[in-house]
């Protein structure tokens, strides 16, 4: 029904990358007042295209902006209907759990080989002061942030490499923990 | 001394909370380089000046302003850094999201600073709201690796002053009936709001202490100041008059200032910096959908000294090619053969919400309508590719030459070490950590 209105509104929010206001809403589809903008903003948000978020703002939902998931994909498929969408993440989202906490490290050697993780990999990491032996950690050692298995014995914590030709790290004072590893990202050209 | 009277006799008509990122430029240097830890450094290697210290540093007495050559001699285990706005940036908004957990009424007062209004939370929560402020304390901290200093109260006045009775790494609560025993212990000039002018006046007639102020009457405030302070006044005695502004307002005025090392005798170099400001100024102000008709532009020499011109413009406008023909003439008449300049500016005014061209230009008007079709393509390819994919022939020097040259004009490792697909116009908005073995 409003397909020409919702492709301005996912053009304006790749252009701009928030949602208009009603004022440019009303703008954006030639509408001369923002209650006019607003209705169909109500519109939209019923068939799931946007949403508002706690402060009331336009925001824009996975429907109106993401990739979609594809199964399996018989040749001739008819266009899915509207229900049959089902919903999306960005591969942000499904990278990255709680945002605010999340930071990206370069890796610098061969240390975690066996584990997969390669010379150049970029690892997500998730900032915490505790983690779980046997969890892939970054810790502060000597002011440098080193990536290795998270082990203990007898009650003291060490660092293990998962590649035979690193020695176990001892810490000689409390183990600082900076992060725990979520994810690898490792791009091909 | 008599004991003080009270203000309030209330405990939480309001529960407003003030957030405040202690020492937040250095603070994101050493979160994001575990190299940095525990060390002084010092913000600003690209401006010449300390433009944030941390706190190791401001222990050695290194102050806001100060030369980086001064600080290097006098203190060469100093750490000088040069600025990551961008990393800065997403800490900042990282500060906001997590307090948006608990509560969606959040002002962004600054880029370290906000307030929250708690208001309501503790019934919902089935938690004091002391005990909220302290949760959204530890969340920021631990997903943040960077401490915040927190003051609750009733009103944004008071949260401040709040705010500012432990710091670092602190969280002071003020209840209405409480106010009167931290306004006792300090001076008018320590409240938000109350700047040296105003406090020397309340000072001359008799007034130094902030208590003392609170108990004046509101006829007496009026009689001798203005709206501000009776605003303050107010919220000295536990009213809450100052309301949080949760959407950004439209701005009255976008300026865009930038310095280059080292100054420069050379006219086009000067004039390129110059046209750079104006584009920003024009992307900001083509960003809020406002165009203006008040231009001002100024140059600073190396000895500091401004001098500016301003130019009306015979219509509103946000595209930068109109700017520019003021600006030669302005520039012309501004820059000196032979002195040298370290820094350009552009402030735009009078903004507002609509274009409105004049009936009488009307070839003027066609010319415009094409410009501003073409900034508008230029603004999605810059979306798509990064600021400055396109720009003027009159900005190449300054974007293709930098702003910092030499031992000075180093870019902060964000924009040098850059990821595989990053660009040096577009990176990953997630903060980077650097290497790791």
């Amino acid at each position: 029904m409003h397909e020409e209105n919702i492709e301005k509104i996912q053009q304006f929010h790749s252009r701009n990358r928030r949602l208009p206001s009603y004022g440019e809403l009303a703008d954006l589809c030639g509408y001369k007042s923002k209650s006019s903008a607003y209705s169909l903003a109500e519109k939209l948000i019923e068939a799931g295209y946007i949403g508002r978020d706690s402060a009331g703002k336009l925001v824009p939902t996975a429907k109106l902006t993401d990739i979609k998931v594809l199964g399996d994909v018989t040749a001739g498929f008819p266009s899915p209907a509207e229900e049959e969408l089902v919903d999306t993440m960005s591969l942000d989202d499904f990278l990255v759990e709680n945002r605010e906490a999340t930071f990206i490290l370069k890796v610098d050697g061969d240390s975690m080989i066996d584990a997969g993780i390669q010379d150049g990999d970029l690892v997500l990491v998730e900032r915490t002061d505790t983690a779980n032996v046997g969890q892939i950690i970054i810790a502060e050692v000597d002011n440098e942030f080193t990536m290795k298995y998270l082990r203990e014995k007898s009650g003291a914590y060490y660092l293990e490499a998962d590649n035979d030709n690193y020695a176990d790290i001892y810490p000689e004072g409390e183990l600082r923990i900076a992060g725990v590893v979520k994810g690898v990202v490792r791009k091909y050209d | 001394m008599t004991k003080p009277r009270a203000v309030s006799v209330h405990s939480w008509p309001e529960a407003i909370l003030h957030i405040d990122g202690d020492s937040f430029f250095a603070a994101c240097e050493q979160a994001v380089h575990a190299e940095y830890r525990g060390k002084p450094l010092v913000v600003g290697g690209e401006r010449g000046i300390a433009t944030a210290m941390s706190r190791e540093a401001k222990a050695l007495g290194i102050t806001r302003g100060m030369q980086n050559g001064e600080i290097a001699r006098r203190f060469p285990q100093c750490v000088i850094v040069p600025s990551d706005y961008e990393t800065y940036s997403i800490f900042s908004e990282r500060m906001l999201s997590i307090v948006r957990r608990h509560t969606p009424a959040v002002e962004a007062y600054s880029i370290d600073e906000c307030f929250a209004d708690l208001t309501g939370l503790r019934k919902a929560k089935r938690q004091s709201y002391e005990d909220i402020a302290k949760t959204i304390k530890s969340e920021l901290q631990s997903d943040l690796g960077l401490t915040f200093s927190l003051g609750l109260s009733v009103n944004k006045t008071m949260a401040k002053v709040a705010t500012s009775w432990r710091k670092p790494d602190g969280f002071t609560a003020i209840k209405a009936r409480h106010i009167h025993y931290a306004l006792a212990k300090l001076d008018v000039g320590d409240i938000w709001g109350i700047g040296p002018q105003t406090a020397a006046r309340l000072e001359k007639l008799g007034v130094k202490n902030a208590l003392v102020f609170a108990h004046k009457s509101e006829d007496w405030v009026a009689k001798n100041f203005s709206k501000p302070q009776i605003q303050i006044h107010r919220e000295l005695n536990g009213g809450m008059v100052k309301k949080l502004e949760l959407e950004k307002a439209a701005p009255k005025s976008i300026s865009k200032t930038k310095s280059f090392t080292p100054a420069s005798t050379d006219d086009s170099y000067v004039f390129s910096q110059l046209s750079k400001n104006i584009e920003n100024a024009c992307i900001k102000a083509r960003r809020h959908g406002m165009y203006t008709d008040s231009v001002s532009f100024f140059l600073k020499t190396q000895g500091f000294e401004t001098a500016g011109r301003k130019a009306r413009l015979s219509i509103h406008t946000n595209n930068p090619h109109e700017l520019l023909r003021v600006a030669r003439t302005a520039f012309d008449e501004l820059f000196q053969t032979g002195t040298a300049y370290r820094t350009t500016g552009v402030r735009l005014g009078n903004l507002r919400h609509e274009s409105a061209y004049q009936p009488d230009l009307f070839h003027q008007h066609v010319e415009v309508e094409k410009l501003s079709g073409i900034y508008d393509i230029v603004d999605q390819i810059d979306s798509r590719f990064g600021k400055h994919s396109i720009y003027l022939a009159s900005s190449l020097r300054a974007i293709t030459e930098g702003n910092h040259q030499g031992e000075r004009g180093t870019s902060a490792r964000r924009k040098r070490d850059l990821l595989s697909g990053e660009n040096s116009r577009q990176r990953i908005g997630i903060p980077y950590l650097g290497m790791v073995r």
